[in-house]
């Protein structure tokens, strides 16, 4: 064992006098500066910090006697993300473990940082997610209703969540709820505007080409407030929620990327496709619906999923209109002057977030993208 | 059918494909001049020639998947529109005649999505609107037709071209179609899975099935056709029983086909 370490140290580190004497240098600073690192996280920095702002960084300003519907929607995410996961990948012996160790350090963690309950609310909602993703490779019944069911649970949060006011939705939870909202919207009309711009009616691609060109054209931040600005011009007498101006600005904007992904997939499916749908006798909408979606979507389905981390990332931007997101209420906690000392620790936490669910996404995207690569030979 | 029946003599039974001065180009280049040509009813007509020469381009014609200019081309008893009429919409006409009419593609083409069963399936269900436990029994049917029933769950990825093209066949023939096209069929295929292919299309072609089919296979063509097209630069230079085209051509650039494709 040690033989093997040994080697691939003297392979990799030190093959010749200039990786040797980059290597002098390189390991002692890294070493220093990842103790360094571990030293402050473990011993110098405050964490009661978070300990004290955890409701406001996960919910915002979301009431507290309230929290039950939060707690509701972090279960039906987990179940969701389950059913998710169970369509893809399936729950090995190995991954099934995996799950099981992350999920009771957090329900762990949870139970330590908030209360007991909480633990157990965190464990309750694991297990419905593992129930899921086990429940939908499982059943070909699962797996029929998976996609539709990621609808259903979509409106559910939405339903469960907005009695107390959608101006009082914040912290991770606005982030993660307004990322999936907004992946789920733009893929319809994604879609439509990727066929849009194929179709033979020239207004039907004009219209589609000039949208997407310009969406593509503008910065993201342009078009969230200027829908959030052009929405009480149109109906002024209705007062739209500011969160759901947002998620009209994000949806509108990413639907062109969206478009863009799906028309490189229908480009993808070889024209004796159609021809051989065509000449079945199928009308315009079957050859599309059966035959060329499905196959186009196989192919861009990992692009998709990566671009749910763009949304993701860009929801930081909402703070513009008013919505207090995950970054937004860190910096809440930052400007009451008690906890002015303590932005590293606000930082390093939202930074560890941030990278957990970026990775994950990413890791997700890419598995994604093997294993619809082995199904289609 | 008897081989002493004359060539042309399709009056004797219903024409159901008729060609009348069909032309068509791409853009300046004239595919097919002056095309003439009436099928009869259960005939099976083989069409030879160059590649290049148009002969695939003529029988895309025949379900509309490449669209002429000029001529008029019935099949079925329906008027194929032109480009012009599929400009101003006469696509409801198209998918008439398309119900009626099979193609088995030279690269196959079965839906890589979906099972050997459910390509066989698909079009019954959404066209025909038949119920999809009707559709699939009729399917396994075909599938066993085509000696296929033990490979009806399998995706095309996992079949081999031979079968992949039969399944394609038995895709066609669930549409019921009362004329089918043949676009090389076995042109992509290995040559040991050549036999297993035409074996289904000879069975086809005795159950009455009428047939245009455009190959390379001259002695498939010899065996099955009742009369053999031979097309040269877009124009019909020939048309005989395959005993008048292989053995005695009248046309010295059909000698020189025949030549060099039988020499081989």
């Amino acid at each position: 064992m040690t033989g093997v370490v040994l080697r691939w140290l003297r392979r990799n580190l030190f093959g010749n006098p200039f990786d040797t004497a980059l290597s002098l240098v390189v390991i002692p600073v890294l070493a220093w500066a990842a103790y360094a690192f571990a030293y402050w996280i473990l011993v110098e920095a405050h964490w009661e910090v978070i300990r004290g702002s955890l409701k406001v960084l996960m919910t915002g300003i979301y009431p507290t006697d309230q929290l039950w519907r939060a707690w509701f929607s972090v279960a039906t995410l987990c179940a969701m993300f389950g059913a998710g996961l169970g369509l893809a990948v399936r729950p090995t012996r190995t991954a099934l473990t995996i799950v099981a160790l992350a999920g009771t350090l957090m329900a762990a963690i949870v139970a330590n940082v908030i209360d007991v309950p909480s633990g157990m609310l965190t464990t309750a909602s694991a297990s419905l997610g593992v129930a899921a993703w086990i429940g939908v490779d499982h059943s070909a019944l699962g797996h029929r209703i998976a996609l539709p069911g990621l609808l259903v649970g979509v409106v559910a949060i939405f339903v469960v969540l907005s009695p107390p006011g959608f101006e009082v939705w914040g912290g991770l939870l606005l982030s993660i709820v307004l990322t999936i909202a907004v992946s789920i919207l733009t893929l319809p009309f994604g879609i439509l505007l990727a066929l849009g711009r194929q179709s033979r009616i020239a207004s039907l691609r004009v219209i589609s080409t000039a949208y997407i060109e310009t969406m593509r054209s503008v910065p993201l931040i342009l078009v969230i407030y200027w829908i959030w600005i052009i929405v009480p011009l149109l109906a002024p007498d209705t007062s739209v929620p500011g969160l759901l101006r947002g998620m009209a600005g994000f949806a509108l904007f990413f639907a062109a990327y969206v478009a863009e992904y799906v028309r490189s997939g229908l480009q993808a499916v070889p024209k004796g496709q159609i021809e051989a749908a065509r000449s079945l006798a199928m009308s315009s909408w079957t050859v599309n619906v059966d035959i060329v979606l499905p196959q186009a979507l196989r192919v861009v389905i990992p692009s998709l999923v990566g671009q749910i981390l763009d949304i993701f990332n860009g929801a930081t931007l909402v703070f513009i209109i008013g919505l207090t997101d995950f970054l937004r209420a860190g910096q809440m906690i930052l400007a009451d002057p008690q906890n002015s000392g303590r932005t590293y620790e606000i930082y390093v936490f939202l930074f560890a977030v941030y990278f957990t669910i970026g990775g994950a996404i990413t890791y997700a995207s890419r598995r994604l993208e093997t294993h619809l690569a082995k199904g289609s030979r | 059918m008897n081989a002493i029946e004359l060539p042309t003599a399709t009056m004797s039974r219903s024409v159901i494909v008729s060609m009348a001065r069909v032309n068509k180009s791409f853009g300046t280049f004239h595919v097919l001049k002056d095309v003439d040509l009436d099928v009869g009813r259960g005939e099976v007509v083989v069409i030879i020639g160059a590649s290049g020469s148009g002969k695939s381009t003529l029988i895309r014609c025949v379900n509309g998947l490449e669209m002429y200019q000029s001529g008029r081309l019935t099949v079925d008893g329906f008027n194929m529109p032109t480009e012009a009429d599929r400009a101003i919409g006469g696509e409801k006409e198209l998918a008439s005649i398309r119900k009626g009419v099979g193609m088995v593609f030279q690269q196959f083409n079965l839906f890589p999505h979906m099972s050997a069963i459910d390509n066989v399936a698909i079009a019954p269900i959404r066209v025909r609107g038949r119920k999809p436990n009707e559709a699939k029994a009729t399917a396994l049917r075909l599938l066993e037709r085509v000696g296929l029933r033990d490979h009806a769950q399998k995706f095309p990825g996992q079949l081999s071209g031979g079968q992949q093209q039969r399944v394609a066949i038995a895709r066609s023939l669930a549409m019921e179609p009362h004329i089918m096209l043949f676009d090389e069929p076995t042109s992509a295929l290995d040559p040991e899975m050549v036999g297993e292919v035409l074996d289904v299309m000879r069975e086809l072609a005795r159950e009455g099935m009428t047939m245009i089919i455009v190959t390379h296979e001259m002695g498939f063509a010899r065996e099955v056709a009742d009369r053999v097209v031979y097309i040269d630069h877009g124009r019909i230079l020939e048309i005989g029983t395959p005993v008048d085209i292989f053995d005695c051509p009248t046309h010295e650039r059909t000698r020189t086909f025949l030549s060099r494709v039988l020499r081989h």
